[in-house]
């Protein structure tokens, strides 16, 4: 199906690549259907846009959380996960919504709301983690760029 | 919105499965007890705002060409000394 996406003009997207999250996201909104997109120009890429189907101006940043700590371990309650179908090592990912304001040095991501998302049955879903220590704005200008130098 | 007076011990039912019941009352802060099914998520709204703000600004982000650069040496750039 043809999708109009914020950064990537009108995209052709098999019905496969559409993710359903059936609560939506926290404070966005009734929208339930989204699909992840990267820049097919860069070789190698660890940002991906969550883009919205239903809305084309609603795409977040997302990365992948242990490219910036090795030992992410978001805790929730099973019960929030159920809808999901049933979860193990290969079809579970987990993402993390990255901001950036026009100061860069200040990009952060979200380690508190991680998005869960099981690639077999397409259903996701954005948890609020127990984890106390996480963090809603984790700064990680200076471990991406650490990285980067790497 | 619906406002209900509640005393120590009452309790409101919310669709038939989520209860919300006043357990004590000190001074100006107030606990409550809610009995719902573990698949009904709840929090405190101040936590639930947070993230919604956040949400919203990883919507009003930079797009994808400031990002990428962020992420990604580009060939021609200094190295590090």
């Amino acid at each position: 199906m043809l999708v109009r996406t914020k950064y990537f003009g009108e995209v052709d997207l098999p019905e496969e690549k559409i993710l359903e999250f059936e609560r939506g996201l926290i404070g966005l909104g009734d929208y339930k259907k989204f699909t992840l997109l990267h820049d097919c120009e860069k070789e190698e890429t660890n940002i991906q846009w969550f883009q919205c189907i239903e809305e084309p101006s609603l795409a977040l940043p997302v990365i992948r959380p242990w490219l910036v700590m090795d030992d992410y371990n978001p805790v929730v309650e099973d019960e929030l996960l159920r809808g999901l179908g049933e979860l193990n090592d290969d079809n579970l990912v987990i993402l993390v919504t990255m901001t950036v304001p026009s100061d860069v040095e200040n990009m952060t991501v979200n380690l508190k709301a991680p998005l869960v998302i099981n690639s077999d049955t397409k259903k996701g879903v954005q948890i609020i983690a127990e984890n106390e220590e996480y963090e809603v704005k984790y700064r990680v200008y200076d471990i991406l760029k650490q990285k980067k130098e790497d | 919105m619906l406002a209900l007076a509640r005393k120590v011990n009452e309790s409101i039912i919310i669709n038939g499965n989520v209860e919300v019941t006043i357990l004590e009352i000190k001074g100006d802060q107030i606990k409550v007890g809610v009995n719902a099914p573990k698949s009904v998520p709840i929090y405190r709204k101040e936590l639930y705002a947070q993230i919604q703000k956040s949400n919203e600004e990883a919507v009003r982000t930079a797009g994808p060409e400031v990002l990428s650069k962020l992420l990604h040496p580009s060939p021609d750039a200094p190295k590090p000394v």
